[in-house]
């Protein structure tokens, strides 16, 4: 049989073609286009009680009272009212790793603003809140810690009793003698850097609907949800359950990005309810509460020193990154992941001779931190992609060239980093050039020259990273997890009429898998993708797998797809061979038929065959046609995608607004499933990367207080502040993945605020001023102007 | 996010309005638009007791035109001064006001009485309400008053209109055909409340030429040097540039308003954006 | 309190709690328009838009009371709409969504800002949607579907 350089069967191809590599249009879209998807606020289960949440109003104290009006004792649940429920304690396997418990509701201490007291219970939310704005919580109040900086030096306010400060873990990955590249160095660049604190926002909030199902004798638990089967086996756990006794659905969601990839308390909480009570409840997450009790993200603070020689060679690179990891530790991931990831990553696409890392988890009177978009990689390539830039202007040189000499070469791969990480393939610098090409570096450069008038400045600005997708078994355990997401499972199934079902355990809620899955299997059966039917997120309707999150589903979900397909292909073959009365090799699969020379049999008939009338099986042939498998990659090391982005943008020095003019990406993603889809996610996460930049922020004051819990304080990018990206594709094969598929999800977002700001501070680079912290806000713009006005001896007739 | 309960009446008159607002000691808030009022219900920030829905009284959403000026109902919405559905006064002014509020389903439904009353202090219409002299027609249980424009808006969120009072309607002066107005307000995205606001208005023929300020969470201002030295300018230039940024630091310094730095700046530039827009587009 | 009020072309009465927003309304099991979303209920991110007497509204900040004697369209209403036929098509063709949260409310936005403006480009298709917000697409899809359209129908 003839493969194409990705291993696929080019006979199996359909006129046209529709499988790997079709740019074709969505299967899942015309529910949603008809509105007629169905979230979990929309599920009607008849009786279904509404919880509203009752949650601390302080960032730090001890519950000394709780007072329930008497005509509502009934309707509200604390922990004690549960029965016996676990703690949630998210851990990494590591001696040094200091432990805490996250309650699903509060006991005795609160330690963040939103935190979970009891949960009240109504037939509408309206009156649910009524229950809960009539609860009095007399609080001892204790000292709150919100600086990251001073939680991270030590500071006795201590929010876990026992521990002797607020640090978690710190890792120190690295190579290579950093004092000696110190020494040799002819420059180096030193920073201080700081990625505030955000929000997920998921358009949709999260929510958690449970009931008994009396005929089949378990519990029914729906969660808007990225992982049904995990959060199933540790819901069991935690609300002493039997797993086969419970089933996790998650239907249609509005909109994840991480924020429904942990364990939820609220879903500890409700499911806990729905075993006591013999009704269904349901709590649906409002904005403010996502924006106040929902896993938050970033809050990354850098102190870096890149060591190069004059003409910019990279030498090596010493960081000391602390990240304010909030109140309590997230399951599955820990609070450590977030800075253990900056730090693991930082060195990204270049080479160097030494790397001294050193990533410091820190708690604070905040909410948790838990997995967003890009988890690590947007701050670490905002750190690292601002030294770049900084590198090259203090050696007098273009930033993109600086990127390219510096950059691991095509033929180096697979190649190991400084840090560890193990490259699989790519043209790195290829992705610059390409870059270069596309906004025309020197013709910006003139008109930046004529362009500073009236206090409006241009700038360019790039960024280039690395995105390991697909973290396999030793990546996991690489990083002392407690749970290892190596793997992916998938039935395919045949129905006697001849279509097919391919169920699995990941989720779609965006990404476009109900057709990307269907182009595999048609890859392989050359079946219609528009006409197979793909069903997840329902511990019920697949095989154990682990779910949608950290770039990981086409790969894995993917592979397994085509390993199931792959199996039924043949069993198709060896009975359309047995129908026609030919040899396994004289037949092929096109367009749902078992074809040999002038002669087919369609699917359907060899379903009829397989399922109802196995006297016309082949001998030996086992009856039915269902396949259902495992894959892990060859390698469990991940699969490595990356992108240069370059952005062209507008300060307006008056009014320290910020316009994106242009903005450039190319990417390699390895072979490509569905270029719409691949550029739809690159788009998408650009328009976070956006929000990261210059809008998206939640600060805390002195006493912990959240100070954006609405749309009006907390700014999401809209359709004026992001511009239609353009986007080119290097397609370079993952060795170790089947079909040379790399995942792809993040690398938008990671790569915009290191672009975006580079970008600006090009802008400015004529006035004295250097912003490092995100978002850039029209404050912080200005401010920085007029510190810079007011050091420097000019005043008034300068830009303030 | 939920409203607390509360009660809700649609009187057919506006004195039986009145009578709604009147009979409750604390805790009647009178509903139009609802655009700024839900939203605060649903977060529970608003406590109430009853909501007096006006929306719909003839009185309040009513157009009178007369040589020298135009009425508008305070029930008028945005939508219909974007749209130019209600005659203009104003040499479009009102109308570009009205096109950048919000979003247009919040124009839709917001109407300039209600955005008034709240009198947040990133709200649209003050600013050039105050630059234009409107006056405000007010109904209570006493009858009814006029109030200027220079009186009306005492800071933020707070007007001159009575607990127990409406504000019934808006009478716009108009402006002369050669009158030069100036909009611009500083947002850090489309729709969002503004940072720094302000309108400019000359109009030779009737003696008004008012520079007004509007900024995040402070009372709009009037700014005296800067509208003096609008009367008479002569066209934009570098130098007029100069001069207006030397009376408007004048001015910030008569209010006392030169602490803040960077608003300061935002509000400058908003200032300098507007009168240049009044000299040279219109 | 009793409303009547006109839901997609059918006349309806019903009692309602004076503080139920006219969204908490459609949605509810009796009426079933689920395809209003609740993204924010503070009138910010646009996906619970509807009609009110033909005109874009947000439902989550409408109060059900305040409608009553309204004609009420919610995207359900809107099968047979001859635009928004042709949006879900250019929608479908641009990659115009991904988790379909916002899909709704962004269709009957377009809807009506393709018919007070026969002459939209990227610019003002941009300028006159920023009162809807999605989190996935980054615009791109939902600009380049409806401009499409807009161009196709002048």
């Amino acid at each position: 049989m003839e493969k194409n350089e990705s291993g696929v069967d080019e006979k199996n191809r359909q006129q046209p073609f529709r499988g790997i590599g079709a740019r074709i249009n969505r299967n899942e879209d015309a529910r949603f286009l008809d509105g007629k998807g169905e979230y979990l606020a929309d599920l009607n289960i008849p009786g279904t009680q509404e919880v509203a949440f009752s949650r601390s109003p302080v960032a730090h104290g001890r519950i000394l009272s709780i007072e329930i009006p008497e005509e509502f004792r009934s309707q509200v649940f604390l922990m004690s009212d549960l029965g016996n429920i676990k703690p949630v304690r998210a851990v990494l396997n590591h001696p040094d790793f200091r432990v805490s418990d996250f309650p699903a509701m509060a006991t005795d201490v609160v330690r963040f603003v939103g935190e979970a007291i009891a949960m009240c219970v109504a037939p509408t939310r309206a009156e649910a809140e009524d229950v809960a704005q009539s609860i009095f919580v007399d609080f001892e109040e204790l000292p709150v810690v919100v600086d990251t900086l001073e939680s991270a030096g030590g500071r006795t306010e201590i929010i876990h009793e026992g521990w002797p400060n607020n640090t978690v873990f710190i890792s120190k990955p690295g190579n290579g003698d950093i004092d000696a590249v110190a020494k040799k160095a002819d420059v180096i660049i030193s920073r201080e850097l700081r990625m505030n604190r955000q929000c997920v926002v998921s358009l949709e909030g999260r929510g958690v609907l449970a009931y008994q199902d009396r005929r089949l004798q378990e519990l029914v638990v729906y969660s808007s949800t990225q992982q049904p089967h995990i959060i199933r086996t540790i819901l069991a756990k935690l609300i002493g359950v039997d797993e086969h006794k419970m089933r996790v659905v998650a239907p249609d969601i509005g909109g994840a990005f991480g924020v429904k990839n942990n364990l939820q308390q609220e879903e500890v909480a409700i499911a806990a309810l729905a075993k006591i009570v013999d009704f269904p409840v349901r709590w649906i997450e409002d904005r403010r509460e996502h924006l106040i009790a929902s896993a938050q993200a970033r809050e990354h603070h850098y102190s870096m020193k890149l060591y190069a020689d004059k003409n910019g060679r990279i030498l090596g690179l010493d960081a000391e990154v602390i990240v304010d990891a909030g109140a309590y530790s997230i399951w599955p991931w820990s609070c450590a992941m977030e800075c253990n990831m900056v730090v693991g990553v930082l060195p990204g696409p270049y080479k160097m001779e030494a790397y001294r890392g050193k990533g410091i988890t820190v708690l604070s009177n905040k909410p948790p931190l838990g997995p967003y978009r890009g988890v690590g990689r947007p701050g670490a390539c905002f750190a690292m992609e601002r030294l770049i830039d900084e590198l090259a202007r203090e050696v007098g040189r273009e930033p993109h060239e600086i990127r390219i000499e510096n950059m691991v070469e095509p033929d180096q791969m697979p190649f190991t980093t400084i840090a560890g990480k193990l490259y699989d393939s790519g043209n790195f610098p290829q992705s610059v050039r390409k870059c270069a090409e596309m906004i025309n570096v020197e013709s910006f450069r003139e008109r930046q020259k004529l362009n500073a008038k009236n206090g409006i400045h241009i700038g360019l600005g790039w960024a280039s990273y690395v995105e390991q997708t697909a973290h396999g078994t030793n990546e996991w355990l690489s990083r002392n997890l407690s749970e290892i997401f190596g793997y992916e499972s998938a039935t395919a199934r045949f129905t006697p009429d001849g279509n097919l079902i391919l169920e699995v355990a990941i989720h779609n809620h965006g990404q476009g898998l109900e057709t990307t899955l269907a182009q595999v299997a048609a890859t392989e059966l050359g079946v219609d993708p528009t006409n197979v039917v793909i069903r997840y997120g329902d511990t019920a309707v697949s095989p154990y797998g682990l779910g949608t999150f950290a770039s990981r589903s086409m790969v894995m979900a993917g592979g397994a797809v085509g390993k199931a397909t792959e199996e039924l292909a043949e069993k198709v073959k060896r009975i359309g061979a047995h129908i026609l009365e030919t040899t396994f090799d004289s037949v092929l699969l096109r367009d749902g038929m078992v074809v040999s020379g002038e002669r087919s049999v369609p699917f359907s008939e060899i379903c009829r065959v397989a399922y109802r009338h196995a006297q016309d099986l082949p001998p030996n042939e086992e009856p039915g046609l269902t396949a259902t498998v495992a894959y892990q990659p060859e390698s469990g090391t991940g699969a490595f995608s990356y992108a240069t982005h370059a952005a062209e943008v507008l300060v307006d020095t008056n009014s320290g607004l910020v316009k994106i003019d242009d903005y450039v990406v190319v990417h390699d993603c390895g072979t490509i499933v569905n270029p719409m889809v691949v550029e739809g996610q690159i788009q998408g996460g650009l328009a976070q990367g956006i929000g990261n930049a210059l809008y998206e922020e939640s600060p805390y004051d002195s006493n912990g207080q959240p100070l954006a819990s609405t749309f009006l304080d907390y700014l999401l990018p809209g359709f004026t502040e992001v511009p239609t990206a353009r986007i080119e594709h290097i397609e370079s094969p993952s060795p170790f993945t089947r079909y040379g598929v790399k995942g792809m999800g993040e690398g938008g977002a990671i790569g915009a605020p290191a672009a975006v700001v580079n970008a600006i501070n090009d802008a400015l680079k004529n006035t004295g001023v250097e912003i490092n912290e995100t978002p850039v806000s029209p404050r912080r713009i200005l401010t920085a102007i007029q510190r810079a006005a007011s050091t420097s001896d000019s005043n008034e007739g300068n830009n303030l | 996010m939920k409203p607390p309960p509360f009660d809700y009446v649609r009187p057919d008159s506006l004195q039986a309005a009145v009578g709604a607002l009147a009979d409750l000691e604390w805790g009647g808030r009178l509903i139009a638009g609802g655009q700024s009022l839900v939203p605060m219900l649903n977060l529970r920030l608003a406590p109430l007791v009853r909501l007096v829905d006006v929306s719909r009284l003839e009185e309040l959403r009513c157009l009178e035109e007369t040589s020298d000026a135009v009425l508008f109902g305070a029930c008028i919405r945005h939508a219909e001064f974007e749209d130019s559905e209600v005659p203009d006064a104003t040499n479009g002014l009102m109308q570009q006001v009205a096109a950048g509020i919000a979003y247009r389903a919040i124009r839709n439904r917001g109407t300039i009485g209600g955005s008034v009353s709240l009198a947040d202090p990133s709200a649209d219409w003050i600013t050039p309400l105050i630059a234009l002299g409107a006056r405000f027609n007010i109904v209570g249980q006493e009858g009814k008053r006029v109030c200027q424009a220079a009186d009306m808006f005492t800071g933020p969120y707070t007007t001159n209109v009575g607990d127990h009072e409406i504000l019934v309607s808006i009478e716009v002066p108009k402006l002369s055909a050669e009158a030069q107005t100036g909009y611009y307000k500083i947002v850090r995205k489309a729709g969002e409340f503004a940072m720094a606001m302000c309108t400019a208005i000359r109009d030779k023929q009737h003696g008004l030429c008012n520079v007004v300020l509007g900024c995040a969470n402070r009372k709009q201002i009037l700014l005296p040097n800067s509208s003096t030295y609008l009367a008479d300018v002569g066209e934009w230039s570098d130098q007029v540039r100069a001069d207006f940024r030397a009376s408007y630091r004048k001015d910030m310094q008569q209010a006392n308003r030169m602490e803040d730095l960077y608003e300061l700046k935002l509000c400058e530039t908003a200032v300098l954006q507007t009168v240049e827009s009044a000299l040279v587009n219109s | 309190m009793n409303i009547s009020l006109k839901l997609n072309g059918k006349d309806i009465s019903a009692d309602v709690e004076p503080r139920t927003s006219l969204a908490d309304f459609l949605r509810s099991p009796e009426h079933g328009c689920t395809s209003i979303h609740l993204g924010c209920e503070h009138g910010v991110c646009g996906a619970c838009t509807i009609l009110i007497d033909g005109r874009i509204s947000r439902s989550c900040i409408a109060l059900a009371v305040a409608a009553d004697g309204c004609d009420v369209t919610t995207f359900e209403g809107l099968n047979d709409d001859e635009l928004i036929t042709q949006l879900k098509d250019s929608f479908h063709q641009n990659h115009g969504l991904q988790c379909g949260f916002c899909t709704p409310a962004m269709l009957i936005s377009a809807r009506e800002i393709i018919n007070q403006n026969p002459d939209l480009d990227e610019a003002s298709v941009r300028f006159a949607m920023s009162g809807n917000i999605c989190r996935c697409t980054g615009y791109s899809g939902i600009v380049a579907a409806i401009t499409e359209v807009a161009k196709n129908r002048k």
